[in-house]
């Protein structure tokens, strides 16, 4: 068909003209009355050592407002040529200065310390003054945590936020510790023996204003199917520009969905220069192998066997021939059983590794951009385990008008990472040949260690491919009202191909390979819009804010496996299965996942000539993974803040900077289960009459009602600031309750299905935080030292669990250490039996007065009767027999008591930073310890044995002592003596920690500008370097999130880190 | 606000055990036998009640419905303060390891809900079968809450002094007077062949009080032919003499050997070297060796298994009641 040429003009000419003639003459009327000109520049801040820009300055001309520096301290206004330009912040000096034709102005505005100095604090998707801001935020600046590599930033942070409890308890590279925010959100635990772990509960990250979650899939490391990456470790320290942890519900009531746990904001640097700045910053840092368990070498193992047999036996002949039936003792000659090997040093080896950052950024106001380029290698320090990530991270920002703005991002990392033959966190084989005999050969193919031939033959290599695009539009309507857009595409792609060796899988090996694939789209769009009235005189008195959004989240993730376990040698690798079906193939999709979400949101805001706060937000949420009769969830909050430093009453007292009250009350939900869960699933069952049928799954009864987890938080806080900012305080108190939190119920057999996925339980937290900083010197001096502490007392209890239980216990069928759920208690407690000493003489040991018997364990066997040089271990019920019963209640495996030290001083141009952390009252129980112990229970077989002389034990009647008699090898193995399960082994692991000592020296200007580089710094970091505690074990930090020590566990390396600094 | 976390905190569930419908009795009928100390164990099943429980015997009553005082009044009873171990030097140094307490005769352990019966309690106080004894209800309690257990049966049984015995519990009547030992190896004097248990009748005599020599805590062991004349024990040359018995003071002379022993015999069921190895009743045994026909060596002996619940100056006769035993060589 040919398109009709429209005969009539639908523009015509004569119309054009007239636009034309009247612009230019408009124009020219203008140009000619006054000279306008575009001024560009910056607005910088006097306080700040480090020359930060000020966002938010309001910029004036003749009594007009002209419009306010962005988020970057940058602005742009046309003014006459001639025209006299006012800036103005709050408690700083208002400056005014003549344009005179310039058209790029920057300045520093000095703080003006009679009044408040203002923060901006971000929470809920929006900027405010830390005068307006209504929640518990704390803030650290990405300046805080450079110079330490790491390959997960959170484990920077540790012991910097009051609340905020990050364990490093993993020092494999890659991985991320465990994060609770507030006490811990889930009592669920999984797994047993060592793997048990409890369900992480990691607070939600906002990366620049897009949420990521954590807690999905398999990012946390202890779930073996996939590679185990964080998401959050792809972002390199050097590119955050700070880090905010919100912790109230005042504060994260906008995050609603997945803000249960707390919110974490990452903001990552932008550009901000008119001139290129490239800038490098590159560390080499040196991995040292840490204290590990001490074991008995060689010689000293036999004779100690020796020993032991020809005293404790029953006889002397049966003594003799117990030796000489077991050649691991009698052999000596044997080159076989003739060594003393350190099998824990085949594990571990020190490492030299690498971290280059170069970051290019620039532009102006209108138009910036920064690109970071970014390479991270870390070698493990045990054999075949590493890390490496590789990333491109760019973001540009167009902002041709104060009315618009577009911001683009994009983030992309390659990671790479190699395990071992464990799944990072845990080596089940270094466990086991870790404690094996030293006197056994060291390794060789065709020695019995298969442990170590894992570690060093499984060859794993893993891989992760994020891509994170960010588009971000606003634009201001009309004055006071903005409209804004945030589009995001997430993408992963993981995967992992491990090869087993054929020597290590019955001469056949193994291959398993997965990959998975997690797409994610996220949307949000919002205005704001702010409405002041002004009182009489002309103040600012009533202002209004409203701002809503509406957000739409699709999140997709599949993971697929296969494991080939019949490999025909050890170089043909890959999945050639010649196997006939999916069912021997061992192979499949392992996990789907297709969700939707979708939020609407409202905030209002109001105050009173910023003394008096209210913040009212409400958020609406639906999630596909909720039951069809909970769909939209509600999540309301309130708060109110007084300010009032600002009172009559208080205008006269001069060294107040700020002060004020706030009040918050609000909760949050987080989606938990599966769609599986709220609908049910059918599955393909066996053909019936030669169809293939359709069945629904017995194994989970559809649960309609299934509800989000949901936190409910009350929180009151006090901030003030003393002598110019010399002195800050903020406290905060909360009450968190989690109600709803999800498990797999068991149900009655005649209800024909097994389970029903249940939302009854709850727990509640309880605690006080405080965080300070002080600069205890006078600002004239040469010195400037600022000290910071915190400290969180977090108390949990637990209020509901299922059907009106009051008690519930999860068994661990590994290692007995059950956990013992409690109402009114905390909720991990461990279930143990009580030891209190051991029997000093045999008088101590308690009689049945009816029968005569005295204590024993079981059967009436000679050997079960306790006798001197056994533990004390309670007879709760009082029978005279010690069994399953006696157990009692004992200990917390969480921390209560969080917080650290840090301080930063100045001189000249040397600073040295220290960092130090604390946690305070927690249970860990020693299973290494134990399990070391329990060697002794077996003289003539292999083992490694703890050094005796460390140890408290009893040797002879009348001994005080901790541990009992472990050479009474022929009754221990009936008393058990150093069972898993008992209180003996439950220690004190309160640590303080020295993170960091960090030592910064910075080049004069004037030197290093003859090389044509701006600034140079260079550092010297020591991290991790010990601790204090009174913790038996080398690390009581390196401890699972149940507080189980492993044997498997990864340790901590020390860090010796040289860094270098560049700015061109 | 420290009011705002107290008014939260009420709300908080209290720290209590709990009770469960599972905890239950197995076992509602008990039966002991007066005389001695008997313990009932493994009679309940604590299920998902959270430990520690508190039991308490309630409303003891006799079958007809009266009020039992005998059973709840507080009654001197021998109990164990330390451990016995056979070890011991002397009679003194046994009795120190045992002191007199006051308790009700019946008592329910008060954690774990076992029930108890002294070796005070006598069918002269306490109602015997065939009577049908007592009927009483327990009380199990935590902090969480309490619950009742009721009508469990209490039927003691007559008293027998000495195992093994041959008289009937319900009726404390014998069928016959003697009991068989539990080891013979010993050939007849008038068949040349090996005994069989039969042919010996152990006696178990308590001498009356107001003998001479009357001490109330001795045992002798008196070995009689086919006529009732006595057997020198001395013929049964390799007998351990010094480690028959827990008992100390020995006195052999050509009609029996006898020593000071602590009662019940044996003491607790610890294995000793004076018992069986399983601790369950003390253990003598007299042997000699008599080189037979054909220059065989015999290593002939004659054992008992026995206990002994009453106090007094115990006889064990030992009667070859259809042959002699035959000490000397072919």
């Amino acid at each position: 068909m040919k398109l009709t040429k429209s005969k009539q003009n639908i523009f015509p000419m004569k119309y054009f003209y007239s636009i034309v003639i009247l612009l230019i003459f408009g124009l020219q009327n203008l140009a000619l009355a006054q000279q306008q000109i575009a001024v560009t520049g910056t607005v910088y801040d006097g306080e700040s050592k480090k020359k930060e820009t000020m966002p938010g300055v309001s910029i004036l001309s003749s009594g007009k407002v002209l419009g306010q520096t962005d988020g970057d301290g940058r602005f742009r206004v046309t003014v006459a040529s001639n025209a006299e330009i006012t800036f103005k912040y709050l408690s700083y000096i208002t400056q005014t200065i003549k344009v005179n034709n310039r058209a790029n102005i920057n300045i520093t505005l000095q703080g003006d310390n009679t009044t408040l100095k203002e923060v901006t604090v971000t929470a809920g998707y929006q900027t405010k003054t830390r005068t307006l801001s209504t929640g518990s935020v704390t803030t650290i600046s990405g300046k805080d945590i450079q110079g330490q590599p790491a390959s997960d930033v959170m484990s920077l942070l540790q012991g910097k936020v009051a609340g905020l409890n990050i364990q490093n308890n993993t020092g494999a590279p890659g991985f991320r510790g465990s994060i609770t925010l507030r006490g811990i959100s889930n009592i669920n635990v999984s797994g047993s023996g060592s793997s048990s772990f409890l369900t992480p509960t990691s607070p939600l990250f906002v990366i620049d204003g897009v949420p990521v979650d954590d807690n999905t899939n398999y990012s946390y490391g202890f779930q073996q199917a996939g590679p185990g990456v964080s998401p959050i470790s792809q972002i390199p320290p050097e590119d955050i520009e700070e880090i905010n942890t919100l912790k109230d519900a005042a504060a994260t009531a906008l995050y609603g969905s997945r803000g249960a746990y707390g919110v974490i904001l990452v903001t990552t640097k932008r550009g901000n220069s008119k001139v290129p700045v490239v800038r490098y910053n590159g560390a080499s840092f040196f991995s040292m192998v840490p204290q590990l368990r001490a074991v008995i070498g060689g010689r000293g193992e036999r004779e100690l066997r020796i020993m032991q047999i020809l005293q404790n036996d029953s006889t002397y002949n049966h003594a003799v021939d117990l030796i000489n039936s077991s050649p691991l003792l009698a052999d000596s000659l044997n080159a076989y059983y003739n060594n003393s090997t350190d099998w824990q040093s085949y594990f571990y080896r020190n490492t030299f590794n690498q971290s280059h950052n170069v970051s290019v950024s620039g532009g102006d106001v209108a138009f910036n951009y920064k690109v970071g380029l970014g390479a991270f290698d870390e070698t493990g320090i045990q054999q075949n385990t590493g890390y490496s990530r590789y990333n491109l991270n760019m973001n540009m920002q167009y902002n041709p008008t104060p009315k618009f703005k577009l911001v683009g991002q994009l983030q992309n990392s390659i990671q790479k990472q190699q395990t071992g033959s464990g799944n990072g966190l845990l080596n089940s084989g270094l466990a086991a040949t870790g404690s094996a005999s030293t006197l056994l050969p060291s390794p060789s193919l065709y020695s019995a260690q298969s442990g170590l031939l894992a570690q060093l033959g499984t060859d794993n290599d893993n891989k992760s491919l994020q891509t994170f695009a960010t588009i971000n539009a606003e634009y201001e309507v009309f004055k006071n009202f903005r409209i804004a857009t945030f589009l995001n595409y997430t993408n992963g792609s993981n995967t992992k191909d491990n090869f087993s060796p054929a020597a290590l899988n019955g001469n056949q090996s193994q291959y398993y390979t997965y990959n998975d694939r997690a797409t994610k789209l996220y949307n949000r769009n919002q205005f704001s819009y702010v409405y002041g009235l002004k009182d009489a005189a002309g103040e600012d008195s009533h202002t209004f804010n409203l701002f809503a959004f509406t957000e739409i989240n699709s999140s997709f993730f599949k993971a697929d496996a296969i494991l080939n376990e019949r490999g025909v040698n050890d170089q043909l690798r890959g999945p050639l299965t010649n196997m006939t079906n999916y069912l021997t193939s061992l192979g499949g999709t392992i996990d789907y996942n297709d969700a939707r979400s979708v939020a609407f949101a409202g905030a209002f805001s109001y105050n009173y000539q910023q003394k008096y706060v209210l913040d009212l937000n409400y958020r609406l949420d639906a999630n596909s993974a909720n039951g069809e009769n909970a769909r939209y969830i509600a999540n309301p909050s309130i708060a109110l803040k007084w300010n009032f430093n600002k009172e009559k009453f208080m205008q006269n007292i001069q060294w107040i900077d700020y002060a004020d009250i706030r009040l918050s009350y609000g909760s949050n939900i987080q989606p938990v289960g599966g769609i599986f869960d709220a609908y049910g699933k059918y599955v393909g069952g066996d053909r019936y009459n030669n169809a293939n049928s359709i069945i629904l799954d017995l194994k989970r009864l559809p649960n309609l009602d299934l509800q989000p987890t949901k936190a409910t938080t009350y929180n009151a806080g006090v901030d003030f600031s003393l002598f110019q900012n010399r002195f800050s305080f903020v406290f905060d108190t909360y009450y968190k309750q989690n109600d709803n939190i999800f498990r797999y119920k068991d149900i009655s057999s005649a209800n024909s299905f097994e389970t029903v996925a249940s939302n009854e339980i709850s727990n509640v937290n309880y605690g006080w935080e405080f965080q300070t900083t002080a600069r205890p010197l006078s600002p004239n001096s040469a010195f400037k030292w600022t000290v910071s502490a915190n400290l969180a007392i977090n108390r949990e209890i637990l209020a509901q669990l299922p059907d009106g239980l009051r008690d519930l216990i999860y068994y661990d069928k590994d290692l007995g250490q059950d956990i013992y759920y409690r109402l009114g208690t905390n909720s991990l407690s461990n279930y143990l039996y009580n030891t209190k000493g051991v029997y000093s003489t045999n008088a101590q040991v308690p009689v049945d007065p009816n029968t005569g018997l005295p204590y024993r364990v079981g059967g009436t066997d000679r050997l079960n009767y306790f006798k001197a040089g056994d533990p004390v271990f309670t007879d709760l019920d009082g029978n005279y027999v010690l069994d399953g019963n006696d157990r009692v209640i004992a200990g917390n495996s969480q921390p209560q008591v969080t917080g650290g030290f840090t301080s930063y001083l100045q001189w000249k141009n040397w600073s040295l930073e220290v960092n130090t952390s604390f946690t305070l009252i927690r249970d860990i129980i020693n299973n290494p310890l134990a399990n070391q112990l329990r060697n002794y229970y077996l003289p003539y077989a292999s083992g490694s044995l703890v050094p005796l002389g460390q140890l408290d034990y009893w040797r002879s009647a009348g001994d005080v002592a901790t541990y009992g008699n472990p050479l009474d090898f022929l009754r221990s193995r009936i008393i058990d003596p150093f069972r898993l399960n008992q209180t003996a082994f439950q220690e004190d692991g309160s640590y303080f920690k020295l993170n960091s000592v960090k030592v910064y020296y910075i080049f004069d200007k004037k030197f290093t500008s003859r090389f044509g580089m701006n600034r140079v710094s260079i550092n010297a970091t020591a991290a991790n370097l010990g601790f204090i505690t009174r913790y038996s074990g080398p690390n009581p930090e390196n401890v699972t999130s149940l507080g189980r020590d492993d044997s498997g566990g990864y340790p901590s390396p020390r860090q010796f880190t040289l860094g270098l600094n560049i700015e061109f | 606000m420290m009011l705002m976390l107290a008014s939260c905190k009420k709300n908080l569930p209290d720290n209590r055990l709990s009770i469960a419908n599972d905890s239950q009795y197995t076992q509602f009928l008990y039966q002991p036998t007066l005389g001695r100390n008997t313990l009932f164990t493994n009679n309940f099943t604590y299920g998902n009640s959270s430990r520690p429980l508190d039991f308490k015997i309630v409303n003891m009553r006799t079958f007809g419905g009266e009020p039992a005082p005998e059973l709840t009044k507080l009654l001197p009873v021998k109990v164990w303060k330390t451990a016995y171990d056979g070890t011991e030097k002397s009679l003194a140094e046994i009795e120190a390891k045992r002191v007199i307490e006051s308790h009700p005769l019946f008592e329910v352990r008060p954690h774990s809900g076992e029930f108890l019966m002294w070796a005070e309690a006598n069918s002269n106080m306490i109602k015997a079968q065939p009577d049908s004894g007592y009927v009483f209800d327990v009380e199990m309690s935590n902090t969480g809450g309490r619950k009742y257990f009721q009508n469990f049966r209490l039927r003691p049984l007559r008293e027998r002094p000495y195992e093994p015995s041959p008289l009937d519990p319900v009726t404390g009547q014998g069928t016959s007077t003697s009991v068989s030992p539990s080891g013979l190896f010993i050939s007849g004097v008038r068949t040349n062949q090996f005994l069989s248990s039969s042919d010996v009748r152990v006696v178990f005599n308590k001498l009356p009080k107001g003998l001479p020599g009357y001490s109330g805590h001795s045992i002798s062991f008196k070995f009689v032919d086919t006529l009732a004349q006595v057997i020198d024990p001395n013929k049964f040359a390799l007998t351990d003499w010094g480690n028959l018995v827990h008992g100390f003071n020995m006195v052999k002379d050509a009609t029996k050997v006898k020593f000071d022993v602590a009662y019940p015999i044996p003491l607790t069921a610890y294995p000793t070297k004076y018992t069986t190895t399983d601790g369950g009743a003390a253990r003598v045994v007299f042997r000699f060796d008599r080189q037979a026909f054909g220059a065989v060596l015999l290593h002939c002996y004659l054992a008992l298994n026995f206990k002994i619940y009453e106090e007094g100056d115990w006889e064990i006769i030992f009667q070859f009641k259809n042959d002699k035993p035959k000490f000397d060589n072919d």
